[in-house]
């Protein structure tokens, strides 16, 4: 077996490295992915037509929202997969391997000192990332991963319970729920104005948006918000149900 | 409303799925009515869809209002307006049959049981719909994670399958990235219409990158949808997989990425490219011809009822690529056809199964003794299924084979022919086996003796929430072999729109 992986990692890696001479030169401003019309309207005209800055931003959450919609269902479904393998309700079988006994002393001082300082810290800055996103590097998706670690953070310090009271499981599923609602809200709430799924630009009557234009700016932070709940979320959940064998008890 | 049709499709089973998960903490109740609802919706969208469709030509739906190649768009021409409406109605019979089956198997699941359920009809919706192919690999991710967890909710064995196929999935759908990524680097464009003319106008049939990105992305699809020898993953994951799960994800996965092989071979790269300048279909139809008969062979063998159907459905992969690799117009009409049919027959075999295991409690085919006196309604829907597998008209296997074997005689491809004939023989020594244990009993040899069926054969019918999806799979087979000039005239129409007179020998 492990002879045909190699070959079939041989034949792969050959494959790859056989169609490398024909790619275009690393940096070529001839060539076709950057200077096709497409990647010239997102650089030229993404400003005008968006009102956002970060072009990053627009061509994900805005040309290519539709897209990023799924991703932040990727990310759902992978937490509601967890959930449905993982988690067990109720005294479950025992685990094979009995788990070291860790005795229970009060929290480390330092620890507990430090993350009291750090965890506001982390989600002053997760908030600024998200709320920055269609300005500067940053976004929803990298928001919510910032702000889901500081609740992961309070659990690996203290222990699982505490973060709990903060993300109860209920509170979790409401949370991520929400968040693609609010993305899904967009979409839809534009459907009933009329135009196609998404279309933020006839959102602007509902929106402190001047026009069209700005609609769609404000329309990109509103979705980036929604990412970002969802992502909070699910991140805490996969992290809870992994470290607690599913039973949201006792963490590591 | 109407012309939002294409978008509700998929965004009424997503939304559900949504409130599904929420609400499946206090209202479990209203899961089975709200999944039931909601994949009606769609079914009825997606019909509405393709009577404008056939009225009209091709949509083009732009998301976000955007023109392609800026935005995404979904494009719908015949064959996924047919197959669209496959996905949305096969996901409405597995959800009819699911009543009382989730709630024997994932009984303290049953909220994410059905939000997966209906994540994993929108993403294989989504990618039937979309016209884009980064949007198509999106589509690929939720399909896939929601099947690797609706197998890993089954029973013990079912972890180690899920596990087998998360590898062999997660392989799929990287090479199939690779290769867009490869496609993006040489044309700039992510857009399947897009990208043709770009390979077109860039004169690109001759680059080797663009060879390479073809070969990963068929490879990738070619995991996905289990083509031998890349189906390792596949017997175990349906067979220890919950019944409902099996329901939906043997009809369906492997069919729509068979769609999806269909739609990069002449959408995106174009028939001339893949026929007449790469012209590998003298080897590929080869590996068909194999992969027939390793799928039938090791059915041969199996003695687990849902394990037996599995390798029969490697086998029909194997129609479906050799089909589409005739490089010929009834070849090809035959593989599209047969993706529509093929999709009825396996939801109509494994509801069968499920019916089976879920009343006797078995697995194996001895489970099967004396059902046509217990069960008569149910087996006169499996016999349905198991004659169009075999390919008796007028059922809709009869003629999906009919055209598979005028393609093959068209093209001279006698190996192939061949091939489905000894798998057709191989499908009703299957079935006949199946047949005579359920009329006749199990022989005394095999340890079951007659002699306790005294009040064994009274008729205890599967519960209706079963039979219902049952007998209309049945008699949709029959509806679909009835119709067969009707639906083959659709994807005459979408085939001499692809221009594959470019690209036959």
């Amino acid at each position: 077996m492990k002879i045909l992986g190699l070959i079939a990692v041989i034949l792969t890696g050959g494959l790859l490295l056989s169609a490398v001479h024909d790619f275009p030169d690393w940096g070529d401003t001839t060539s076709p992915a950057s200077s096709y019309r497409l990647s010239q309207y997102y650089i030229t005209e993404t400003i005008h037509v968006t009102a956002v800055p970060n072009m990053v931003t627009a061509v994900l959450a805005d040309f290519r929202g539709y897209d990023t919609m799924f991703e932040t269902v990727v990310i759902f479904t992978a937490g509601i997969a967890i959930i449905g393998v993982l988690r067990r309700y109720g005294p479950g079988p025992k685990l094979a391997a009995p788990k070291e006994t860790i005795t229970k002393e009060k929290p480390d001082l330092i620890i507990t000192t430090t993350c009291r300082l750090l965890i506001p810290i982390i989600q002053i800055f997760a908030l600024y990332v998200i709320a920055h996103g269609h300005h500067s590097p940053g976004g929803g998706f990298q928001g919510g991963v910032i702000f889901g670690a500081s609740f992961i953070l309070l659990a690996l310090a203290k222990d699982l319970q505490t973060a709990q009271k903060w993300v109860p499981e209920k509170r979790v599923l409401k949370l991520a729920v929400i968040g693609i609602f609010i993305y899904a809200g967009f979409g839809l709430v534009a459907m009933l104005f009329g135009s196609n799924f998404l279309d933020y630009s006839v959102l602007h009557p509902i929106m402190p948006a001047t026009d069209s234009i700005m609609a769609r700016s404000h329309s990109m932070l509103g979705v980036e918000i929604g990412v970002a709940f969802t992502v909070t979320a699910i991140m805490f959940s996969i992290y809870s149900n992994l470290a607690s064998h599913g039973d949201l008890k006792e963490g590591l | 409303m109407i012309d939002q049709a294409p978008a509700l499709i998929l965004l009424i089973p997503f939304l559900a799925a949504i409130i599904v998960a929420l609400m499946g903490f206090r209202f479990r109740s209203l899961c089975y009515p709200l999944v039931l609802l909601s994949m009606a919706g769609s079914v009825w969208a997606s019909i509405a869809t393709l009577l404008s469709v056939l009225e009209g030509g091709v949509i083009r739906y732009h998301l976000g209002g955007w023109e392609p190649p800026f935005g995404i768009e979904l494009r719908i021409d015949g064959l996924n307006a047919l197959v669209v409406v496959v996905v949305s109605s096969v996901s409405l019979l597995a959800a009819i049959y699911s009543r009382r089956t989730v709630l024997a198997e994932n009984g303290d699941k049953i909220s994410q049981f059905y939000s997966l359920f209906l994540l994993l009809a929108t993403g294989l919706l989504g990618m039937v719909l979309t016209g884009d192919a980064f949007n198509l690999y999106v589509l690929i991710e939720i399909a896939a994670l929601t099947s690797y967890a609706l197998i890993a909710m089954g029973p013990k064995r079912a972890t180690l399958a899920a596990y087998k196929y998360v590898i062999m999935g997660t392989i799929g759908a990287s090479f199939y990235l690779l290769g867009v990524g490869y496609l993006y680097i040489k044309t700039g464009s992510l857009n399947m219409v897009d990208i043709q003319e770009q390979l077109v106008a860039r004169d690109l049939a001759g680059s080797p990158a663009i060879m390479v990105s073809f070969i990963l992305i068929t490879v990738g699809v070619w995991i996905k949808m289990a083509f031998f020898p890349l189906h390792a993953w596949l017997p175990n994951a349906y067979c220890f997989s919950p019944t409902t799960s099996s329901c939906i994800l043997a009809p369906l996965v492997t069919k729509v990425m068979v769609y999806v092989m269909v739609r990069m071979m002449l959408t995106v790269y174009g028939a001339e490219y893949t026929f007449a300048h790469l012209d590998w279909s003298r080897i590929i139809v080869w590996m068909a011809v194999v992969a027939i008969l390793a799928g039938s062979i090791s059915a041969l063998g199996q003695t687990n009822l849902r394990k037996m159907l599995s390798f029969l459905i490697i086998a029909e992969v194997g129609y479906m690529v050799g089909g589409v690799w005739l490089a010929e117009e009834m070849g090809m009409v035959g593989s599209i056809y047969h993706i529509i049919s093929d999709a009825f027959m396996t939801l109509c075999v494994f509801l069968f199964a499920g019916i089976i295991i879920s009343k006797t409690g078995k697995t194996d085919l001895n489970a099967l003794d004396g059902m046509f006196k217990k069960m008569p309604l149910t087996m006169t829907g499996f016999l349905a299924g198991a004659f169009s597998l075999i390919g008796i008209p007028p059922t809709a296997g009869f003629f999906s084979k009919w055209y598979l074997i005028q393609g093959g005689i068209n093209s001279g491809r006698w190996e192939y022919v061949v091939a489905l004939l000894i798998s057709s023989l191989i499908n009703a020594v299957l079935f006949f086996r199946i047949i005579e244990i359920a009329h006749f009993g199990v022989k005394p040899a095999e340890g079951h003796s007659h002699h306790h069926s005294d009040g064994h054969d009274k008729i205890s019918e599967a519960p209706l929430s079963q039979l219902i999806p049952l007998l209309g799979t049945g008699a949709l087979l029959l509806i679909i072999g009835l119709y067969n000039k009707d639906i083959v005239a659709v994807i005459s129409d979408f085939l001499s729109s692809s221009n594959l007179g470019g690209g036959i020998r």
